[in-house]
Order: C-alpha cells, then sequence, then structure tokens
C-alpha cells in the first residue's frame, strides 16, 4: 500500500513527471533555438540558455498589476503547468506506462487545453489591453487546431481499432501495444496524411512560427503574457516548453511506436533476462524517445520558424480547417475503408 | 546554492526593452542591428523583450523629448527589480544637435539613475555589444545585493 503510493508519488514527481518534464522540455526548448540560429547563419545561444532564463525570472521581482485579480494572476501558471504534467503521466514510453488503463486519448484532448485555458484566464485577470487581444487570438488558434487534431486522432483509433476487431480504439498504450506487435503506424499508406497533418498541428499546438499571432511580441507585447513578469512568467515559459515534449512525445506513441518493440528485440537478442533486461529497455525507451523528440522538434517547429513568417489570425484558422483538416480526413477515411 | 545559481542565470540571460524617447531611428536600427546574424548577442543570451515587465535592461534611444518623458519614466518604473538603464547614442546623454531646444528634457540622467552610458552618434554596434555586456555585469551585482 505504501509502497504503491511512493511509487505513483515517484511517478508524478520524478520520472515521466515533473523533473523528467522540466529538464527535457527545456532543452527540447534550448535545441531549438540553437537550430533555428544555425539556419539564420548565427552562432546562437548556449543550449542550456531557456534554464538560464527560467532561473533568472525566479529571481525577478512579481509585479501584480493594480487592476489584476491576485489569485488568480498568480495561480493560473501553476494550473497550466499542473496540467501538462499529468498529461505528460498518461502518454507511455513505450512498453512503459504510468497509469496505463486509467486515461485514453479523449482524456488526452481535455488535458491539452488546460494549459491554453490557463494562459486565457491568466491574461483576462490582468485587464491588459494586449492580454484582450492576445487571448482572443489564442481561443481562435486553440479552436484552429481541436478539429484536424481529433481527426487525426480518430483516424489512428479507426486504424487500430479495424486491425484489432474492436471497432474505435482510443486507448493509447492499446494503440502502443498495437504498433509494438506489428510496427509503426507511419510506414502505413493510410496513416501518412494523417502523420503529415498532426506535424502541422505541432507548431499551433505549442503557439511557434508561423502560428503564433497570439504571443506576437513585436505587435501586442506578447499577448496575454504582457502584465506578468518574475516567477509566473517563467512557469508559463516551461509550460511552453513541456508542451513542445508533450506534442512531440505524442507523435512518438502515435505513429512510431513500433519502434519499441524494436528495441525490445535487441534488448533480448543480447540474451538478457529479468530485471537488467527491463532496466536496459526503460533506459533505450526514454533515450530513443528523447531523440525522436529533438528529431521532430526539428522538423515540426526548428525548420518551419526558420523559414516562415507569421500568419494572420483568420488564415491560420483558414489553413487548419482546410488543409490539415482535409489531410487529417483522407486518413480517417482510407481507414475506415480498411486501407 | 539556489541562490548561486539564480545569480549566475542573471548573467546569462539579460531581455532588452527598448524605448525611442524622439529618436531620429539611427540608434533603434543600430539596435536592431546588433542582433542580426553579424553581431548575433543572442549568442549571449540577449532578446529582445516585448513588454517592459519581462525586461533586465532598459535601452534609452533618443533626447528625451517633452511628450515622451512621462512615458519613459513609467516605461522604467514597470520593470521589476533587478535592473540596468542603458543610453544609447549622444542623445540621452546631451542632447546631441538638439540640445537648447524648448522640446527637449534631457539629459535622461536628470530623472533616473543610469547605469551605463553608450556614446555615439550612432555608436557602433561593438560598442554596444560592450556596453550591454558591461550592464548585464552590473545587473548580476545587483541581484547579488539583493535580499
Amino acid at each position: 500500500m505504501i509502497i504503491d503510493a511512493l511509487k505513483y508519488l515517484a511517478y508524478v514527481l520524478v520520472f515521466p513527471g515533473f523533473l523528467f518534464c522540466f529538464l527535457t522540455g527545456l532543452l527540447l526548448c534550448g535545441i531549438d533555438r540553437k537550430l533555428v540560429a544555425r539556419m539564420q547563419k548565427r552562432v546562437g545561444p548556449p543550449i542550456l540558455q531557456p534554464f538560464y532564463d527560467f532561473f533568472k525570472l525566479c529571481g525577478k521581482e512579481t509585479i501584480v498589476p493594480a487592476a489584476a485579480n491576485r489569485t488568480v494572476f498568480l495561480i493560473a501558471p501553476l494550473v497550466g503547468l499542473a496540467g501538462l504534467v499529468v498529461l505528460q503521466l498518461f502518454i507511455p514510453v513505450f512498453s512503459f506506462s504510468a497509469f496505463s488503463n486509467v486515461a485514453d486519448v479523449i482524456v488526452i484532448l481535455y488535458l491539452l487545453l488546460i494549459p491554453a485555458l490557463s494562459i486565457i484566464i491568466g491574461g483576462a485577470s490582468t485587464g491588459s489591453p494586449y492580454a484582450g487581444v492576445g487571448l482572443s487570438r489564442e481561443m481562435v488558434t486553440v479552436l484552429s487546431c481541436e478539429l484536424p487534431l481529433v481527426l487525426v486522432l480518430l483516424a489512428v483509433g479507426k486504424k487500430v481499432g479495424a486491425a484489432t476487431g474492436t471497432g474505435l480504439c482510443f486507448s493509447l498504450t492499446e494503440i502502443v501495444r498495437y504498433q509494438m506487435a506489428n510496427g509503426s503506424l507511419l510506414w502505413r499508406l493510410s496513416m501518412i496524411p494523417a502523420a503529415v497533418a498532426f506535424l502541422l498541428v505541432i507548431p499551433g499546438e505549442t503557439g511557434s512560427h508561423p502560428f503564433d499571432a497570439a504571443e506576437a511580441e513585436t505587435e501586442i507585447c506578447e499577448g496575454m503574457l504582457a502584465e506578468y513578469s518574475g516567477a509566473p512568467l517563467g512557469v508559463y515559459k516551461l509550460s511552453h516548453a513541456v508542451k513542445l515534449l508533450t506534442m512531440t512525445s505524442l507523435f512518438v506513441m502515435l505513429f512510431l511506436g513500433g519502434i519499441g518493440g524494436r528495441l525490445e528485440a535487441l534488448v533480448y537478442a543480447l540474451g538478457l533476462t529479468g530485471g537488467a533486461a527491463g532496466a536496459l529497455v526503460m533506459l533505450l525507451s526514454v533515450l530513443v524517445l528523447f531523440l525522436l523528440c529533438v528529431l521532430l522538434t526539428a522538423v515540426a517547429i526548428s525548420l518551419v520558424h526558420a523559414v516562415t513568417a507569421r500568419l494572420k489570425i483568420e488564415q491560420i484558422f483558414k489553413y487548419y480547417w482546410t488543409v490539415v483538416a482535409a489531410l487529417a480526413l483522407l486518413s480517417l477515411a482510407l481507414a475506415w475503408y480498411g486501407l | 546554492m539556489f541562490k548561486k545559481l539564480i545569480e549566475e542565470s542573471t548573467g546569462k540571460s539579460p531581455w532588452l526593452f527598448h524605448i525611442n524617447a524622439g529618436s531620429c531611428n539611427g540608434c533603434d536600427i543600430e539596435l536592431v542591428s546588433v542582433l542580426t546574424p553579424r553581431y548575433d548577442a543572442e549568442r549571449l543570451g540577449f532578446k529582445l523583450a516585448g513588454s517592459p515587465r519581462h525586461a533586465d535592461i532598459v535601452v534609452v534611444t533618443g533626447p528625451i523629448t517633452a511628450q515622451s518623458l512621462p512615458r519613459v519614466l513609467r516605461s522604467i518604473e514597470q520593470v521589476p527589480e533587478p535592473r540596468c538603464i542603458v543610453t544609447m547614442g549622444s542623445c540621452p546623454q546631451s542632447g546631441n544637435v538638439f540640445r537648447g531646444s524648448y522640446s527637449i528634457c534631457g539629459p535622461l540622467s536628470k530623472y533616473v539613475h543610469v547605469d551605463v552610458d553608450v556614446a555615439g552618434c550612432t555608436p557602433k554596434p561593438e560598442a554596444v555589444i560592450d556596453g550591454l555586456a558591461l550592464a548585464t555585469k552590473i545587473l548580476q551585482e545587483k541581484r547579488r545585493a539583493m535580499k
């Protein structure tokens, strides 16, 4: 009983939970900044730059604006971060999942909304007109990403469900298990449009270029963050970094889960058994997951950031609901007809 | 240990906020050129912040016109401690060619404590980076003196 409690506490605080999110999220953010700089022929900041930024912000004075609601202003960033950490707990690391049968893709869909909601509520509580403009744009961005994301998840669910004979499969653990046995979904013809759609959703969900109209620092002073300073601002920056990890690792689990099977086969081929093999599989899984996240960040965020300029908010909406949604719908249709 | 970490980080991640107090736009363009691929101040952690509340270093350009003075002071007040104020170009220090005009309230040091002056019309990007690096050291000192 107590051992179980301690185990879950370790899950929440250390491994798929807070500490893991903190370290890998900020590291991904730093790698992204370095890559963008290299693509623009700059030297770029050190890879640890987001860590410096975070700790510096912790040491700054926190100014609460006179017009703001103090409690909401200070609690909103923490709620957003907590939502993301919980979300990360529900995303399995190949064969390992902290809470396997508790939640499925639908819960993940809801939890993905919490950081956006926290930033909207926090921004609204400041009473700043910049935040007002920013939050209306953020709402539109969230709404734009939502439709393609739901369609992608439906397509994956239908594909796996049809193969396993359960109709629609919404359990992420089940989806990963299916891929570990039968190979990654990314290499199926019908899933390629969905994977491309998900790659395009990643920059929208994380609010990076060219879909960052809500946080445009040159026109609306970073929108909802305009009045934030000190540690709460640092927590928002941290949430942004963790979201990179969340979105990329969700992609890995949805489309590249088969790699987990390869890893296990590799370790067992070495002739290891028992606890040592389990530990090695775990270690390799985390390492491979991190490398894949870096790769996906480079493709979906850094490259896109380096070659595009910011879109207007109505262009973002139109783009997601036509091009990206059509890609996801194509995948869904193909999966429906058993391709 | 935590305090030391924050102190180290303060020296490595100075965010800039730029105020144009009636500048001719010459210094403003030079400041932006500091962040371009040629000089790339981001390798030292510099970043242009959109809001004064995010900033550590305030860069003021221009001769502080009567119209801009109250707004400059209000913007500076909004920057959380520890903060540094850097004037860029000769205008905020002496008024430059605008000295003696009825609409000029400068120098800036009459109203707030200025940490670093970067002189020149306009200063070279190397001089600007040098001034900002000095401001970063002062920022770190200020953080050490806090609490």
